[in-house]
């Protein structure tokens, strides 16, 4: 096994077992606390697909700016028992595990099982450049750059710009609906 | 050797975990964590699609990337405006109790 | 030819004088008793709230307090208006316009009037073409033939004897226009029976016939019941009238329909024709079908439940329509359709004979116990009717329909007579007693004070039982010779019999009304003193006695129209020579006196009291007694077939129709309620409900499609 997998297996073992932190305890606040490390996890498999820039973004805005969401509507929504009883499940848990179960069992079948599904050989670690005015983007966070603002390449510009109309649109509705009643 | 299975098998119990978070807890937080968890599943298989693509055009490269990128961002934004709501509801209500949320019955 | 083929003149004027009572001269009567109301003197007022049978009906009201209605049986009015009067002369005038020119055919046809011989097939009067397909036509079509005209002759004379006669029993009546009215429809449904050429016809004039009888019976619609004289109320016994008949008529349109799918027509003449080529048993079982409609109509066993109870309309329509016309409508239909009879096989004939030989003897052994006065003439109809039966029964084709038509033709005119006669009787009681009496235990010595009626109802006893030289000798005598000669001997000494009790019977009732022990001519005759009821009686008016002198008279000539075989079917004769040689006849002569004898013996000497006692002791006769004045339990047996048989089918029907029926329609609406009301649990409104539906619907799909792609070669 090589250097990479490990730090694969390394990493998804602790992503996998927060994930389960996170439904499995019943202080809420210690489930949030679980989220923050499968965020963190979260970055460290997308390093490892070298996808630096999405890793970073991940760490600003999951691990920070969501976390901190999570935490502040923890804060506002107190209930009692918070040690024990504030993140309870429903009566239908066996329903949820079966269905899971199911959903989970069906892609793993697809994904490995199934003949067809079709294996690539490798990781493929080499691209060609667009065209003479667009340089091979010498790393990833160049290339999504490129890839997110350019007006000369290949970009894609107005998908970003519909994401921030929806930043705006969700910044307007969490102010409107998180006002106090006059 | 990493191969794509093992981005594909940990994005698949990632999301089932995501999914019985989601069914099965009773404080609308914590679904809403449930459904965060589901989001990075898709993310880390979308990044995984990404890193194996054999195809070579300059455009078509990075397209798990950027799929993860506007991923993040609409995630953001949705929990943004859930909490707000989850906030709004404890207000009125003073539970978070998903159970206690059947104004919509018959 | 020109006289016979005006003779529709006969057939639609009662339809017009129907027409002109009820939307002119009825609607002025009622218009106008307004001013009869206010002009009418007090004494009138009070004789018509006298005779007006008016009883109070004391009930409780919506909020419990006391209400008196009243109930009115027979209104009378204080005076008539101008209307109702024009009304009656209207009817009478016609009726007998129509009657002399019906005896002004007969006439000519008979040849006393020479020079208009009647064709061979009768003489077409009027057609209608009604529609017309293209395997058949059907058509409205009127004949004259001797038939006819023997039958139209007894229609209008009786009519406008009767119509003529209620002037005087239907005086101040309410519904006097509305009576004429019924008459007139009554007279021209008859004769459209008597004209009809088709089978279409005979059975429009059929229904029509049941219509009328139905209106007529119940025409006081107030009346009610007496249960304890074992009498229905007019309504009542309307209805059973008309269904019964009813009954009988569902077997003459099978027969009717038989016959048309065999042939192709309804037209008599064709039938005639064409019946050759038929199947015989099947022209029989239809014979023997159209004869049913006869039963119902004429009252034969078993469908002679209908005639007592309808004695309870006004005696001018029992006259009318159950002695001489409407029940002789069935005699005439077989009368008419003779050829296929003849045509069929011998079982019809047999079948027509025997079911009239039987109704004789049982309805005159029923006759011989009842008490009430118009129901004794009403089994003597029944009765009678046999006879003619039995007549056109054994007459086979030599005779031809000649016999059982002679007797109608006599019948008509005595038990009009009768029925008159016993109108005037209950007509003068009713004004004597002040209510209804129509019981003979409350009669007795009434020739003192009626004589006319008392003779001219003698004349109609001795005419009926036979007496020698009445004109029931010569019609039932002859009938009863004709069943020896032909070879039923077995209904020859049935009707033999019967005729024995015929006189006894009708003797009976003459004694027991109008005379008693101790009166003139060895009780023939009855005194003052053996009056057994309360009150003066005294005679009826000369409008009601007229008819019945000229009755009497018809019922003595009628009966010497010997040629009446040979005018119905040319061949036939009746010799009358030979009629006075055959022993035969005096046997039958011998067997009536020996009735009237027995009933002479036994009524005129001994007072009615006492044998009412002596059959009340003696166990035999007491039985025996009861069993025949229950008219042997048919009713009975008749009320439970209906009320478990009828009856019974409709519960089931209506369970079937309440639980199937209705169970289908409101399960599928309780079905639907039961979705919507279980469905509408799984609208919990918690979305982690609805995500478990989702995502558990998306695992059971991705499953499927897995399973498909992966092992569905």
């Amino acid at each position: 096994m090589d250097l990479a997998t490990l730090l694969f297996w390394i990493v998804a073992v602790i992503l996998v077992g927060s994930a389960l932190l996170v439904v499995g305890l019943n202080n809420i606040v210690h489930s949030a606390l679980a989220l923050v490390v499968v965020f963190a996890m979260a970055a460290g498999i997308y390093l490892l697909a070298n996808a630096e820039f999405i890793a970073i973004v991940q760490i600003l805005i999951y691990a920070g700016a969501v976390t901190i969401l999570i935490l502040f509507a923890l804060m506002l929504t107190r209930t009692v028992n918070i040690q024990t009883n504030s993140n309870p499940i429903n009566k239908y848990w066996w329903l949820g595990v079966i269905i899971s179960a199911l959903v989970g069992a069906t892609i793993l079948f697809a994904v490995t099982v199934s003949p067809h599904f079709v294996t690539p050989a490798s990781s493929a670690l080499g691209y060609s450049a667009h065209n003479s005015t667009c340089p091979l983007p010498p790393n990833n966070v160049v290339y999504i750059g490129n890839l997110l603002y350019s007006p000369t390449c290949y970009s894609y510009v107005l998908p970003f710009e519909i994401a921030s109309v929806v930043l705006l649109v969700a910044i307007i509705g969490a102010i409107v609906i998180g006002r106090e009643e006059e | 050797m990493l191969t794509l299975n093992h981005f594909l098998v940990l994005g698949a119990v990632l999301f089932c975990i995501g999914l019985y978070g989601a069914i099965v807890k009773r404080n609308a937080i914590a679904v809403l964590m449930g459904i965060e968890i589901m989001l990075n599943a898709v993310n880390i298989t979308l990044v995984g699609f990404s890193l194996f693509n054999t195809a070579k055009p300059y455009s078509t490269y990075l397209t798990g990337q950027i799929f993860a990128i506007f991923i993040i961002t609409v995630a953001a934004a949705e929990a943004a405006v859930a909490l707000a709501m989850v906030i709004s509801i404890y207000r009125k209500r003073s539970t978070v109790d998903v159970t206690d949320f059947d104004m919509m019955k018959w | 030819m020109a006289l016979y083929s005006y003779s529709w003149l006969i057939l639609f004027s009662p339809l017009f004088s129907f027409v002109v009572i009820v939307f002119g001269t009825r609607m002025w009567d009622l218009l106008s008793r307004k001013s009869v109301e206010a002009t009418a003197t007090h004494e009138e007022k009070e004789e018509a709230e006298e005779e007006s049978d008016i009883h109070e009906m004391k009930v409780q009201g919506p909020k419990g307090e006391d209400q008196t209605f009243l109930d009115i049986e027979d209104p009378k009015v204080p005076r008539l208006t101008p209307g109702a009067r024009i009304s009656a002369y209207l009817g009478i005038v016609i009726m007998a316009l129509a009657c002399i020119y019906s005896w002004i055919l007969l006439l000519a046809s008979t040849g006393v009037i020479p020079g208009f011989p009647m064709p061979a097939g009768g003489v077409p009067v009027f057609s209608y073409n009604w529609f017309t397909q293209a395997t058949a036509s059907y058509t409205l079509a009127f004949r004259v033939d001797n038939l006819a005209i023997s039958m139209m002759v007894v229609v209008t004379t009786v009519s406008l004897l009767v119509q003529f006669y209620s002037q005087g029993y239907m005086e101040r009546s309410s519904g006097y226009a509305r009576f004429y009215a019924y008459l007139s429809l009554f007279t021209f449904s008859m004769l459209d029976i008597t004209f009809a050429q088709n089978f279409l016809v005979i059975f429009i004039g059929w229904e029509l016939v049941g219509l009328s009888s139905y209106l007529l019976i119940g025409f006081w619609i107030n009346k009610r019941a007496k249960p304890d004289e074992d009498r229905l109320s007019p309504a009542s016994a309307s209805i059973e009238a008309f269904i019964t008949t009813r009954i009988g008529d569902v077997g003459f349109i099978i027969g009717i329909m038989i016959l048309f799918t065999s042939t192709g027509t309804f037209d008599f003449a064709q039938l005639a024709t064409r019946v050759g080529t038929m199947d015989k048993a099947l022209l029989t079982t239809a014979m023997i079908l159209v004869f049913c409609g006869a039963i119902g109509k004429s009252a034969q066993f078993p469908l002679h439940v209908w005639l007592p109870p309808a004695m309870e309309g006004p005696t001018p329509v029992s006259a009318l329509i159950h002695a001489a016309t409407m029940v002789a409508a069935g005699v005439y239909m077989v009368a008419r359709t003779f050829p296929l009879f003849a045509a069929a096989g011998p079982q019809a004939f047999e079948v027509v004979a025997w079911v009239g030989a039987f109704t004789a003897l049982f309805a005159a052994s029923i006759a011989m116990c009842q008490r009430d006065f118009k129901r004794v003439l009403a089994f003597s109809t029944i009765s009678q009717l046999g006879y003619m039966f039995v007549g056109l029964g054994v007459a086979g084709s030599a005779y031809g329909p000649g016999p059982g038509m002679f007797h109608l033709f006599t019948h008509a005119f005595f038990k009009a007579l009768l029925f008159l006669g016993a109108g005037s009787v209950l007509h003068a009681l009713h004004h004597a007693t002040h209510h209804e009496e129509q019981r003979m235990d409350k009669m007795g010595g009434l020739a003192a004070f009626m004589p006319i009626t008392a003779i001219t109802w003698l004349v109609a006893t001795l005419s009926i039982a036979g007496f020698p030289f009445f004109a029931g000798f010569y019609s039932k005598e002859s009938l009863i010779g004709l069943a020896f000669d032909s070879g039923h001997y077995a209904i020859w000494a049935v009707t033999l019999f019967t005729a024995g009790l015929t006189g006894f019977y009708m003797l009976r009732a003459y004694i027991l009304a109008f005379g008693g022990k101790g009166g003139a001519w060895g009780g023939l005759w009855g005194k003052a003193e053996l009056y057994r009821g309360e009150g003066h009686p005294h005679e009826s008016p000369l409008t009601m006695t007229i008819p019945l002198v000229l009755l009497a008279i018809a019922s003595v000539a009628a009966g010497y129209w010997f040629g009446i075989y040979g005018y119905l079917q040319p061949g036939a004769s009746f010799d009358v020579g030979r009629f006075f040689a055959d022993y035969k006849t005096w046997v039958g002569v011998v067997v009536s006196i020996a009735g009237l004898g027995v009933a002479y013996a036994i009524y005129a000497r001994i007072e009615y009291a006492r044998i009412h006692e002596y059959v009340e002791s003696h166990a035999v006769l007491r039985t025996l007694h009861r069993i025949l004045l229950n008219k042997y339990y048919m009713d009975t047996l008749y009320n439970l077939l209906i009320k478990y048989g009828v009856l019974g089918l409709s519960h089931v029907e209506q369970a079937f129709d309440m639980y199937i029926v209705d169970g289908l329609v409101n399960g599928v609406a309780q079905v639907i309620t039961l979705f919507g009301r279980d469905l509408r649990h799984t609208e919990t409104g918690r979305v982690q409900a609805y995500m478990i539906g989702f995502f558990g619907g998306v695992a059971v799909l991705a499953i499927v499609v897995i399973a498909l792609v992966a092992y569905v070669k």
